[in-house]
């Protein structure tokens, strides 16, 4: 894990944007907007929409920002309890609820990353050996597995606006506002990061010679 | 960037940022874009070729299932978070926002029930002015004849 200083919060929001921008964010429709209110009224099908929707996509983020995937669990079930408590205060217009939610499970994840620096380890965590996994097949569970590592071995700024625009599909301004970084910036660091992952998984390309046993393509 | 500003090294750096997919790139620069891979579809392939072949590598890196036991812990989070419906009790704000308007009704209903009071009182002290008068002169016709 590298030791890239945690960004978050350094920039004010104001700054990152010029004015017309943020107006455009602030006018943007929140499409989790109803839901929210429903479950700051305590609607049990609310609810359980809201984590049909919300719970695997703060669990994908986690799972790849931490590659642990107890932490993962624990962080993502920390993001939606802290969703409960807002949702009955949730002021509409002001922010997306997806984007404030990522904001709430990447900061948890910071915070987690932050620690791990403070107690050095030599073997970062990896993923458990998921067993034989007959639906998706072998091959495509070890092709994953080493996109996985490959993707957990980039500097944490890279694997970070990777995960949020690839993954998470949030647009380039929700991610640069959640790394607090420019426009500019966030491409730089997913060229940079896109481009290391093209390189480690080039054996996986077609023609290539597999460099792991029983990976073909 | 304008439609006109797009070119090679543009979608070569969006391409390179965001992927080989143009439904994923920056929503202002979108139309753009497409519009130049439709007329450059040479120039497009090239640029695209690397960041299809990355997209097809980080899709392989599967989503993590939700297991029944976490599903069920975030919804006993929710039960144990007491959400309920806030509509039969307003909030401080509200309370405080209707005690104004009602005091502010209460003393405009006061003014216009005292300018109401004060000119039926006035116009009763009118009447009895008059019947006064006219009781004082009738007294004197009797008497003086």
């Amino acid at each position: 894990m590298g030791t890239v200083a945690l960004p978050w919060p350094s920039r004010p929001f104001a700054r990152l944007y010029s004015r017309p921008e943020r107006d455009r964010l602030a006018s943007v429709a929140d499409p989790d907007e109803d839901l929210v209110r429903r479950v700051g009224q305590g609607d049990p099908a609310a609810i359980q929409a809201m984590v049909a929707r919300k719970l695997p996509r703060m669990l994908a983020l986690a799972q790849r920002m931490l590659g642990d995937p107890a932490e993962a669990e624990d962080v993502a079930q920390e993001a939606l309890l802290r969703a409960w408590k807002q949702a009955p205060r949730w002021t509409p217009g002001k922010a997306k609820f997806d984007t404030w939610l990522h904001r709430v499970a990447l900061n948890l994840c910071y915070d987690r990353l932050r620690r791990r620096r403070e107690v050095p380890t030599e073997i970062s965590p990896d993923r458990p050996d998921e067993g034989p996994a007959p639906d998706r097949g072998i091959m495509t569970a070890q092709l994953g597995a080493q996109v996985d590592r490959a993707l957990a071995a980039l500097p944490q700024r890279q694997r970070e606006a990777i995960v949020l625009c690839h993954y998470q599909e949030l647009t380039n301004i929700e991610a640069a506002g959640l790394m607090s970084v420019s426009i500019e910036a966030l491409e730089s660091l997913l060229s940079r990061g896109r481009r290391t992952l093209r390189q480690t998984l080039a054996h996986l390309a077609p023609g290539a010679e597999p460099a792991v046993e029983g990976v073909r393509r | 960037m304008t439609r006109e500003g797009m070119d090679e090294t543009r979608i070569g750096e969006l391409a390179a940022a965001y992927g080989g997919d143009v439904r994923r790139w920056p929503e202002s620069e979108r139309d753009a874009a497409g519009a130049w891979i439709e007329t450059h579809p040479l120039e497009a392939g090239r640029a695209l070729f690397d960041a299809r072949q990355t997209d097809a590598a980080l899709f392989a890196s599967p989503n993590p299932a939700v297991s029944m036991d976490l599903r069920d812990r975030v919804l006993a989070s929710a039960v144990a978070a007491n959400l309920k419906a806030r509509a039969a009790w307003p909030s401080l704000r509200k309370l405080l926002w209707i005690g104004g308007a009602s005091w502010a009704a209460a003393a405009c209903a006061g003014v216009v029930f005292g300018a109401n009071l004060g000119g039926h009182l006035a116009a009763q002290s009118q009447a009895d002015a008059v019947l006064d008068q006219a009781m004082l002169s009738f007294d004197e016709t009797e008497v003086l004849g």
